[in-house]
């Protein structure tokens, strides 16, 4: 078995053995869509207007909380200092490491998005453009914020930290993201926003695990 | 040839000693003693002529009028808040692949140069977008993008002073400045892809600058002056961050004490 397929079905064993590993980050984030009606006046045409905004913060949000735990566990054990020794690719053990968290956040997140597009009164014609950029969008969220994880992943208090050098990488992301829901509202195209989300995408697949496993040859020694 | 030859290798083998020189700390502070004031010395004078020029030669804009003279400030600034950021990328870049240990210095000590000159741009932004634009700030790519950037360097700094290990945290920071350096493109070309308040490319234009030399050699004086500016702070700071990383060291100790020597003489 290849070093990605082995640590992404470990992964998964884990996630499953633990399930509110994967229940908490999705009920963080429906709970923190649901505080922006409260906090607003509810009129259906403004929650119609911001809800695509409100989604991609809280998808963000929800993946950075799922991140802090991310390495922690592994590093507590000891099994993330055997990854490092081990002559196999730590590059690629991470990637697998953090495709599979992806799947347990941003793919579960972004297949709940619609049942939160509804509460927005978003019309159904927009709903598979949120899903789309959320799908295109979130992986790039947890494969950057990986890197953030692992710098800070032997700190006691790292949740700040992680926030601080992570969400200005973000913004790019979220505008785009955010941005596609805006340009079909409008009834503009929408091909170029999720253009751009694909080619982040890329870009943070093929460079971030470097950075990843850099950062933990760095804080693990 | 064969002189020429000679040269050559003389003029490399000084080059390869400079830099081995530059790389260690206690021969980078003998350096810095010459240079700092030099830097500094530099950028007074040039920024000098800079502002003479800029404030009572250039003629004023024929749209703006006198208003416009802030750009001498935020101009500059805005590159340099770019030029540092790359700069502190590039010599991170080298401290992790080549392991020097100055040039995680260059970076810890430039983060904060950087971050004064992210938010000068800022600040002198928005003093002159309020009368030419009728208002402080705009959601714009350009505005925004720099408003990350800054993000981006309290970030490395966070970073720095979160870790104990004085190793383990210039290797952190350094990271964290070589992912960030993604944001540098978008910033630059940011008011090339999106149209908006912010103008466009005006002194790095395809054809030569669009503005007259009267105004564009203050602007050049200026933009020097701050280069300089940025190697005089950035040294200081680092023999600063020498002093106290080699303070256990034997030439800390005689320098402290021939100081002290000194003052009691």
């Amino acid at each position: 078995m290849s070093t990605l397929s082995l640590y992404f079905l470990r992964e998964w064993k884990l996630m499953f053995r633990n399930t509110s590993s994967l229940i908490q980050p999705l009920v963080f984030f429906v709970i923190i869509a649901l505080l922006f009606p409260f906090s607003l006046p509810a009129e259906s045409a403004l929650l119609q207007k911001i809800g695509g905004g409100v989604i991609w913060v809280s998808a963000v949000l929800a993946t950075l909380l799922s991140l802090e735990s991310m390495f922690y566990t592994d590093y507590i054990d000891g099994s993330l200092e055997q990854a490092l020794i081990h002559p196999r690719s730590v590059t690629l053990a991470m990637l697998g490491k953090v495709l599979a968290q992806w799947t347990g956040t941003g793919l579960i997140l972004s297949c709940f998005s619609p049942l939160l597009c509804l509460t927005f009164n978003i019309p159904s014609s927009q709903i598979w453009v949120l899903f789309a950029s959320l799908i295109l969008g979130t992986p790039s969220l947890t494969l950057i914020g990986a890197i953030g994880a692992a710098l800070t992943v032997t700190l006691r208090r790292g949740g700040v930290l992680i926030a601080i050098i992570i969400l200005p990488l973000y913004i790019p992301i979220l505008i785009f993201g955010a941005g596609t829901l805006t340009q079909a509202a409008q009834g503009l195209p929408i091909a170029g926003q999720l253009y751009a989300l694909a080619a982040i995408l890329a870009l943070a697949l093929t460079l971030a695990p470097f950075a990843i496993a850099g950062a933990l040859r760095v804080t693990i020694e | 040839m064969i002189l020429f030859i000679g040269f050559f290798n003389t003029v490399w083998d000084a080059l390869g000693r400079f830099y081995h020189r530059l790389g260690s700390p206690r021969e980078f502070y003998k350096i810095s003693n010459v240079v700092t004031p030099i830097f500094g010395i530099l950028f007074l004078s040039l920024s000098l002529v800079g502002a003479y020029y800029g404030l009572f030669v250039a003629p004023a804009d024929y749209q703006q009028g006198d208003s416009f003279r802030i750009l001498y400030v935020h101009v500059p600034v805005a590159w340099m808040s770019l030029f540092v950021y790359v700069t502190m990328a590039v010599a991170a870049a080298i401290g992790l692949i080549w392991r020097i240990k100055m040039a995680f210095v260059v970076t810890i000590c430039s983060a904060p140069i950087g971050a004064a000159f992210t938010a000068l741009a800022l600040l002198t932004g928005s003093i002159w977008g309020k009368p030419i634009w009728g208002t402080w700030w705009v959601w714009d790519a350009r505005l925004t993008s720099e408003l990350i950037l800054f993000f981006l360097y309290l970030g490395i700094m966070a970073t720095y002073y979160a870790f104990e290990e004085r190793k383990t945290a210039e290797k952190a920071a350094a990271l964290v400045s070589v992912v960030g350096v993604v944001i540098v493109p978008i910033i630059h070309y940011s008011v090339e892809w999106w149209s908006s308040l912010h103008q466009g490319v005006t002194v790095f234009a395809k054809g030569g600058p669009k503005m007259p030399a009267s105004m564009l050699f203050p602007l050049a004086m200026m933009a020097l002056g701050f280069m300089f500016y940025y190697g005089y702070a950035l040294f200081l700071s680092m023999r600063h961050t020498v002093l106290k990383n080699e303070q256990s060291s034997r030439w800390v100790k005689e320098l402290a004490q021939n100081a002290e020597q000194a003052t009691h003489s």
